[in-house]
């Protein structure tokens, strides 16, 4: 019931851009491209780590203004996933879990 | 010192305030918004499990503006705020927002505590000649900060200050959300007069009972109260005389406490589960209970099982061993023992398995049964791969109908087990 639709594909981010942070340059995808389409981000909602055993996958929470994306990148095979789609509709409560009509 | 003293006499702690409490504002579905940029400024509710069943394990402040409350279900929720959006919790992310606060705050003293996951308090004794000498209101200013640039500019924090624990936490209550609040000696009396019994944390409806048979209906009553009328008449206990010197800002919460126990529970996915159903469940909540005791590096004696049923019966039993056990199949072992003796006139709801009479594992000691040994050796293999590859990644066939439905889900008051649930395969 979740309200994101799965991707999980291999995508190529096309350009990034980097942030000064505590006293680090970060580096953060600008531009998508998905399946001949372009998105370009607006706004990067939050980096996180996460792990998959000993892998450490570095989690992109991104969005266009239009819909938020879920990225993934792999560190130790240097690839970018797109994990999930949520467009700007997140479904209300309400209509979650009505009856199929 | 004795525990308890009776005429005991104490004034407010007139020192000046050493303790900061830091509390983040509806930290899932804050960090839930911070993360997904169209969810800002919407009603959200965030869920352990997305399913009709839910019930909100977080609020954002326009859900709450709305009426709801964390612990409501789908239902009720639905009713109040039919835009409400519900999410599932995504624990890695918490992960890394606690971490972040965690190194914030060991910026500005070793000695810092988290209360739980969005928790946490620094504790500045010691600190203020050398280091930290700036007033702890500009510091508490400089946190929320930090953490905005650190984590996100959605993130919000509240920061209580005062002389001990109970104190900072109250104050950090004060004005939700963002807010920031000294408690004093100077205006401790004029900020319990504001605030009614149940504001106070420990305060809830049994112990408000228990104050008001006592005369006891106001804050301030609470703190005017002799600490020989709070022992020995509202709550019976030495607990009288720490409320009277946790009112007084005198410091009675800065303690540790060991785990006396390890365990989960799950609500049962279907409505008239099987035998096999129940026993693949099973299975699963002994091998996650046995994957806990071993991250801990303990090892337990007891099991104890409580079974909720359709009807709302509960049945629970515990048996102790002589040996202690870490293994996930040994934990089964016995948990079936228990288990098989449960009465069946009702479908199961919900099961839960704890272990008790924990003590240090002795990974260290050979067994003269070579069974034993080969037992301990196939736990410590099947770890060793789960480790570098992932939880469950080798798991028992009795457990495989469930890994998929049990998601282990964020542990409420403690923290202990955050690292072994964020590594997933």
């Amino acid at each position: 019931m979740d309200q994101s639709t799965q991707i999980n594909k291999d995508v190529n981010i096309v350009a990034f851009y980097f942030k000064n942070t505590s006293r680090r340059l970060r580096c953060f995808p600008k531009r998508m491209e998905l399946d001949g389409k372009r998105v370009d981000f607006t706004e990067t909602g939050l980096v996180h780590p996460t792990k998959k055993g000993q892998r450490t996958i570095h989690v992109f929470d991104m969005t266009d203004g239009s819909a938020d994306y879920r990225l993934e990148f792999d560190a130790q095979e240097l690839s970018w996933k797109l994990i999930a789609i949520t467009d700007n509709h997140y479904a209300p409560i309400s209509t979650q879990f009505a009856p199929a009509s | 010192m004795p525990r308890y003293q009776p005429n005991l006499l104490l004034p407010v702690n007139a020192e000046p305030p050493q303790i900061l409490h830091i509390d983040l504002n509806s930290c899932f579905a804050t960090v839930e918004q911070q993360a997904r940029p169209l969810l800002r400024g919407r009603p959200l509710a965030v869920t352990n499990r997305l399913t009709k069943n839910a019930c909100v394990v977080a609020a954002s402040y326009e859900a709450k503006d709305l009426g709801v409350k964390v612990g409501m279900g789908f239902a009720e929720a639905k009713l109040l705020a039919p835009d409400l959006i519900m999410v599932e919790t995504d624990p890695p992310k918490y992960h890394y927002v606690y971490k972040k606060l965690i190194g914030i705050m060991k910026s500005y003293s070793p000695k810092i505590g988290m209360k739980s996951i969005d928790e946490g308090v620094i504790d500045f004794h010691g600190t203020r000649q050398n280091v930290n000498r700036r007033p702890l209101a500009v510091i508490g200013q400089e946190i929320k900060q930090r953490l905005r640039d650190e984590v996100g500019p959605w993130m919000k924090c509240n920061v209580g200050i005062a002389p001990n624990r109970f104190l900072a936490k109250t104050a950090a209550s004060l004005h939700k959300p963002d807010g920031l609040d000294v408690i004093t000696h100077k205006n401790l009396r004029s900020t319990l007069a504001d605030l009614e019994l149940t504001d106070l944390t420990g305060i809830a409806e049994r112990n408000q009972a228990r104050l008001n048979t006592a005369g006891i209906y106001t804050p301030l009553q609470f703190l005017d109260a002799p600490a020989d009328v709070l022992a020995r008449k509202v709550f019976h206990s030495v607990c009288g005389e720490d409320w009277y010197r946790r009112l007084r800002g005198w410091e009675v919460d800065d303690v540790e406490y060991a785990t006396k126990t390890v365990g989960r529970q799950f609500v049962m996915d279907e409505w008239q589960p099987t035998e096999e159903t129940l026993h693949s469940r099973l299975s699963h909540l002994c091998e996650t209970t046995a994957m806990k005791l071993r991250y801990r590096g303990l090892a337990a004696r007891g099991i104890h099982l409580y079974l909720l049923y359709a009807n709302g019966d509960v049945w629970y039993e515990r048996k102790l061993f002589k040996t202690a056990v870490s293994g996930g199949a040994d934990v089964y072992r016995r948990a079936q023992l228990v288990f098989n003796r449960r009465p069946r006139d009702d479908w199961v709801r919900m099961m839960a398995v704890s272990c008790y009479k924990l003590e240090p594992a002795q990974t260290d000691q050979i067994s003269l049964l070579e069974e034993i040994n080969k037992e301990a050796w196939l736990t410590e293999a099947i770890d060793t791969i789960n480790h570098q590859y992932g939880e469950f990644t080798v798991t028992y066939a009795s457990t495989l109908a469930a890994k998929g439905l049990i998601k282990q889900k964020i542990p409420f008051g403690s923290t202990r087990y955050f690292e072994l649930l964020c590594n997933r395969a």
